[in-house]
């Protein structure tokens, strides 16, 4: 989770947002002044309503009909398009600053180093760029829009109010500061309602969740009637919550109605005692009255946006938050200026990677953590040579490869490739050499040729086919319909995992990289499919330079290098001859893990 | 259209209505309440212009206009003068009307929205234990997160469709009646000119809104599409950085994004077209009311009083007939919710056979002849195997031989069809056991675990009321003590949503645990080692043979050393036993079991020549 460090914003954030407004000032302009008249249209319609009655039915003539109409036409007309045009605006703020916000956060996460996706679950990270842009965008379009247009529906009102009567328009007026207090106490503890009533549904939600998904289980363990039970308690905490919030909200706008027939008792009283005494016309005494009913609509509107714009400023927060966090692994100045970045490599200054890959005195803690995982390790890899990793579970077997990969950056001490610190050169072109294949395979919605050339966009089918044939993996074509051109679906779904394996060591094969890094799979898979991934592992590791997480014994002792990994230190390393003459913690896990395999075996023999 | 069958004929809900009637049982009295509230408060509502419109009247001394029954309180109140020398008698009048409207207001409100949730309530219980008492196949054919949008977005949008939207229909519907009878009762031409806009808007919004909806619809789709690139991105976070296709990366959203940005541009734009729309025709209603009621009241046809009341109640009518297009085109979106939910609600649950009895009392297994499939092709075939009470048993197959269909069948998960063989449990048919019978006797760890969203402890208790002491038993012969105690939580550690906090093994270890403490007659892991290493998989093995001669143990794998010390072996290829018998019998016999095992032992001779 990021760090509670809540920042100050500025004007609801809107002069820290600043930077992606600044593009739009035009249309941000233009949408608040149309914004302003739009509403002065507004505010001036009752006064066609004093007009007809004063005029007309006061002086009982016509005269001016005609030109009234077309006053009036003209009016709503003109307003009308003025209208359209504001949505459009607005719409257009809205969807260009969400838009550029959401491919900043995109962007910029393409850059973040790994650690921020190891402290942050994917939901969390997702969120940011998907909904956070989103929520920004709303507020600065449509919520920044209502309080323009209602806050000089209300001037304007005020004003026309105190050109035609100051004694009513003083009535009127003093029951705004009244009724602006009551609104804010209700919002506050709407909003605290509102958000509890939020959380309760979301907890619903992973209820319902957790019954389909889990089904299964539920239904083995027979535990049907717990859950059921369950579930019904939080319904019911649910409506509870509901009914109060209901409350609230019910006294609320009942409040208010009440302050604005409080107001409209007011303006007859004093209203209409002027007009027994001739000195208020008919048609302003109807004015105000309509004033006094319809002024609360416009400041509940307000209160509300306001409310929702300090409602998004968590997004806003989250949103810097996230723009704030530069990875510690970045390239420096001079790299990027020389090689490029990320999106604008400059591949002419590249030279070729070798595969030579050194560790010098190399110490390194990961960020969220104190202990130190490796300490002054030195360890020096020719090119081409096979590089195996060892250790239990959770032992901290991926560290090495992260170093290698330069998804971090050792402490103290260097990492270097082909004699050159890894920091000189850029992440791009490290990259652009690597080879990578994971425990779990990750693979992209889109067809296989798709995910196939992923690691390099230029191959041919030839060459595809070429590359599946060397993993052994062609016969996976005949089983799909449509061939190269079968959708995988999302997470290819409907591939085994043992064929999704497969298919990213053929990825990997055909970016052809000089170094590659591979981590095996664990997870269960049939003996025949496990030889074909052995064997296609065995075909890939010749002439390069590679690294690999290894659980299966042939990958094992084949190695050139084997490194044993000991709660999270590594603690012996060498070929597995050495290894097993040493007697150490390698010999003891090499042991237990076959023993029983072998007993058995020499007893059959 | 030609005759339709109805799909729903004959089932528990025949068609929307019924399943509706079935929601509301319990929340009818509060609709109906807050139905009478919303009427009266209507009437409140729209006696304010009638108010503003005698005042007038009053003040301007036109009292023609005013009802005789009025007059004659103003009478009786000390006369025309007394009354506009003490004005506020009418102020107290509005504020008396406003406070009664108050409450009718509130009243209203918490009548609707008790009505509301309890029947929110009841629809998602009902969907929740329908859902989860529905037979595994159906679960099978449908996908999962289609059924989960059923049970959320689709109950959202009836609850909100029935608290915003159905009380509000009846609430404009009775205060657009009530507004043209008062304005009827005003002025009989007048009006005509202001119900002009009823049909207008209301057709408007209808076309409209279907137009909005399919726009939005579209723009949905393609939310859905840019999300899942985002999603894809940050998940598969290592191999983008790891091949270098950062710049891919942004090409391929940020061209997604136009083109969202874009569309949804265009859905406001035809969604700001229908508001200028509304605006003008409301303008021009305005105006016409204006002007023709002017010429009325020129022509002495109407008071300054009535006039300005017209105005007023013309003017209330004008929102909640634009109100009325957006309510039915949102009626028929409902509609389609209603329908998806009707589908869930009509499936047939799981359920027992007449006269289906208790779990017996030994539980030796039988499977004769019992051939299944899931759709035409078998994957048992003829499958026939004993085991005996006590027993432990090892079963060996690859992926897709039929090894977790038997055990599915088993635990009653599938049905044996009626040719397709029998199982039974200590001489009885599975058939015949109550299915919640047969599942509380047999423990099944599944291939893939499950785990529930609360602390570990609680997942393990999770089937069973045991004490702590229990829990720790369990734990331990899982093998899983010592992996908890370096938790910071130790036993409270919560397991986040399916678990993810837990790595591979520990699940399921966590799930062996949860099998162990049930103290089932019958317990089968089904391949329940794969994630655990080779030692904590012969420490686990080891407990398990501890808990007991009494109980049966059905072990399921394709590491031969996982299986190779149970008192039985049965090799299961296309869906029958090709081989049975207990290791050594079996390595002597030298076919598939001698296959494989050469097969694993090979990877390991391998380590054995690279030791030269």
């Amino acid at each position: 989770m990021d760090k509670n460090n809540t920042r100050r914003l500025r004007l609801f954030g809107i002069v820290e947002l600043w930077p992606f407004v600044r593009k739009y000032r035009t249309i941000f302009i233009r949408m608040v002044v149309i914004g302003v008249v739009v509403s002065v249209f507004d505010s001036i319609y009752p006064l066609f309503n004093r007009y007809a009655i004063n005029h007309f039915v006061g002086e009982k003539t016509l005269d001016t009909l005609p030109y009234f109409i077309a006053l009036m036409i003209a009016c709503f007309v003109s307003q009308g398009i003025l209208n359209y045009i504001n949505v459009c605006d607005c719409s257009k703020i809205e969807m260009f600053m969400d838009r550029d916000l959401r491919n900043s956060a995109f962007n910029h996460l393409q850059t973040v180093s790994l650690s921020y996706f190891n402290q942050n679950n994917v939901g969390y990270i997702h969120a940011r760029v998907m909904s956070d842009s989103g929520k920004i965008g709303e507020m600065m379009a449509w919520h920044v829009m209502n309080v323009v247009w209602f806050g000089s529906y209300i001037v304007f009102a005020v004003v026309v109010m105190f050109m035609v009567n100051v004694k009513l328009a003083l009535i009127i007026f003093a029951m705004l500061p009244v009724a602006m207090v009551i609104m804010a106490l209700f919002q506050k503890k709407l909003t605290f309602l509102n958000r509890q009533v939020r959380e309760q549904n979301s907890k619903i939600t992973a209820h319902i969740n957790e019954g389909i998904t889990g089904v299964k289980s539920i239904k083995t363990l027979a535990i049907e009637d717990k859950m059921d039970r369950e579930f019904y308690g939080e319904t019911k905490t649910m409506r509870k919550l509901s009914v109060r919030t209901a409350h609230v909200s019910a006294m609320f706008t009942a409040t208010i109605t009440l302050i604005s027939s409080l107001a409209l008792a007011a303006v007859i009283w004093a209203g209409g005692n002027m007009t027994t005494a001739q000195v208020l016309e008919v048609g302003t005494f109807s004015v105000f009255m309509s004033y006094a009913l319809n002024m609360l609509d416009p400041i509940q509107n307000i209160v509300n946006s306001i409310a929702n714009m300090i409602g998004i400023r968590v997004n806003i927060e989250r949103y810097l938050n996230l723009m704030d966090t530069t990875g510690e692994v970045r390239d420096r100045e001079d790299v990027i200026a020389k090689y490029g970045d990320a999106f604008d490599e400059k591949r002419e200054n590249w030279e070729k990677l070798i595969g030579e890959v050194d560790f010098e005195n190399v110490s390194f803690h990961y960020p969220d953590g104190d202990e130190m995982v490796l300490e002054n390790f030195t360890l020096h890899v020719p090119a081409g040579t096979n590089v195996a990793i060892v250790g239990e579970t959770g032992a901290g077997k991926s560290t090495l490869i992260n170093l290698v990969c330069r998804f971090f950056e050792p402490t103290s001490g260097r990492v270097l490739i082909d004699g050159r610190d890894s920091r000189d050169r850029s992440l791009s072109w490290l990259h652009a050499n690597l080879g990578y294949v994971l425990q779990t395979p990750h693979l992209f919605s889109g067809t296989i040729r798709d995910n196939l050339k992923y690691g390099n966009p230029d191959a041919t089918d030839e060459q595809i086919m070429e590359a599946l044939k060397t993993v052994a993996a062609e016969h996976l074509l005949d089983k799909l319909d449509e061939g190269l051109d079968t959708e995988i679906g999302e997470g290819g779904d409907f591939l085994s995992t043992g064929e999704k394996q497969l298919l990213s060591i053929a990825r990997a094969l055909l970016a052809d990289p000089r170094i590659l890094i591979l981590d095996e799979a664990t997870s269960s898979i049939d003996t025949q499919t496990e030889k074909a991934i052995q064997d296609a592992i065995r075909t890939v590791i010749q002439n390069r330079t590679s690294f690999v997480i290894a659980h299966r014994l042939s990958t094992i002792v084949n190695a050139d290098i084997i490194l044993l990994v000991h709660e999270g230190k590594i603690v012996e390393r060498g070929t597995h001859a050495q290894l097993m003459k040493a007697g150490g913690e390698y010999y003891k896990l090499f042991t237990r893990q076959y023993e029983d395999l072998i007993v058995n075996d020499n007893q059959q023999n | 259209m030609k005759n339709k069958i109805n799909p729903n004929k004959g089932k528990r809900f025949p068609n929307r209505f019924s399943m509706i009637r079935f929601f509301m049982k319990g929340s009818v009295r509060y609709f109906v309440l807050s139905v009478v509230f919303v009427c009266l408060l209507v009437l409140f509502e729209l006696v304010n212009p009638k108010i503003i419109g005698y005042t007038v009247d009053f003040v301007t001394r036109n009292f023609d206009s005013i009802p005789a029954l009025i007059m004659g309180m103003v009478d009786r109140l000390g006369g025309v003068d007394y009354c506009l020398a003490n004005l506020w008698i009418f102020s107290l009048i509005v504020i008396a009307i406003a406070l009664l409207g108050a409450i009718c207001r509130y009243t209203f409100r918490m009548f609707n929205s008790l009505m509301a949730e309890h029947l929110v309530e009841h629809m998602r219980d009902s969907l929740y234990e329908q859902v989860i008492h529905l037979p595994f196949t159906w679960h099978d054919n449908n996908r999962t997160g289609d059924i989960i949008q059923r049970a959320t977005s689709d109950v959202d949008m009836i609850k909100n469709f029935i608290s915003d939207q159905m009380t509000n229909l009846f609430r404009m519907v009775i205060l657009i009646t009530l507004a043209i009878a008062f304005m009827a009762n005003i002025h009989g031409k007048l009006v005509w000119v202001s119900v002009t806009l009823i049909p207008v808007v209301v057709g408007a919004s209808l076309i409209f809104h279907a137009k909005i909806g399919s726009a939005f619809e579209k723009v949905d789709t393609e939310e859905g599409k840019l999300s899942a690139i985002a999603q894809e991105n940050i998940s598969g976070l290592r191999v983008v950085r790891a091949f270098g296709r950062e710049r891919y990366e942004r090409d391929r959203f940020e061209t997604k994004n136009e083109h969202y940005t874009g569309l949804w541009i265009k859905m406001m734009r035809i969604l700001g077209t229908f508001w200028t729309m509304n605006d003008i025709i409301g303008g021009a209603q305005m105006t016409a009311v204006l002007s023709v009621g002017a010429y009325f009241a020129v022509k002495g046809d109407m008071s300054a009083g009535d006039y300005v009341a017209f105005l007023a109640y013309n003017a209330t009518i004008i929102w909640p007939v634009r109100q009325l297009g957006r309510t039915i085109s949102e009626l028929s979106k409902a509609g389609v919710s209603i329908d998806r939910l009707m589908y869930i609600m009509n499936s047939e649950r799981e359920k027992d056979a007449p006269g289906a009895g208790a779990f017996p009392e030994h539980c030796d297994i039988d499977f004769k002849n019992v051939t299944f499939a899931y759709t035409d092709k078998n994957v048992l075939n003829n499958l026939s195997l004993h085991i005996g009470e006590g027993q432990t048993v090892g079963i060996l197959g690859g992926t897709g031989t039929g090894k977790s269909t038997l055990l599915a069948l088993l635990d009653g998960l599938y049905d044996v069809s009626e040719n397709g063989g029998s199982i039974t449990i200590g001489g009885v048919d599975i058939k015949n056991i109550r299915k919640s019978e047969l599942r509380k006797n047999v423990g099944l760890v599944l291939q893939e675990p499950y785990l529930f969203s609360r602390s570990l402890e609680d997942n393990i208790k999770i089937a069973v009321d045991a004490d702590h002491e229990a829990v720790e038993k369990a734990v331990e012969t899982a093998s899983l003590k010592e992996t908890i105690s370096r938790f910071n939580e130790g036993y409270e550690t919560y397991v986040g949503e399916k678990g993810v906090t837990l790595s591979g093994g520990q699940k399921q270890r966590t799930a062996i645990a949860r099998t162990l403490i049930r103290k089932t007659p019958i317990m089968i892991f089904d391949d329940s080692l794969s994630a655990v290493d080779a030692q904590t998989d012969a420490r686990i093995r080891a407990g398990l043979m501890s808990i007991g001669r009494e109980t049966t143990v059905i072990l399921i794998s394709h590491r031969i050393t996982t299986i190779m010390n149970a008192d039985r072996i049965f090799v299961i290829e296309d869906g029958h036993i090709c081989e049975e018998g207990s290791h050594d019998e079996l390595m002597k016999l030298g076919g598939r079991y001698r296959h494989i095992f050469n097969l694993q032992s090979a990877m390991g001779e391998e380590a054995q020549d690279g030791q030269e």
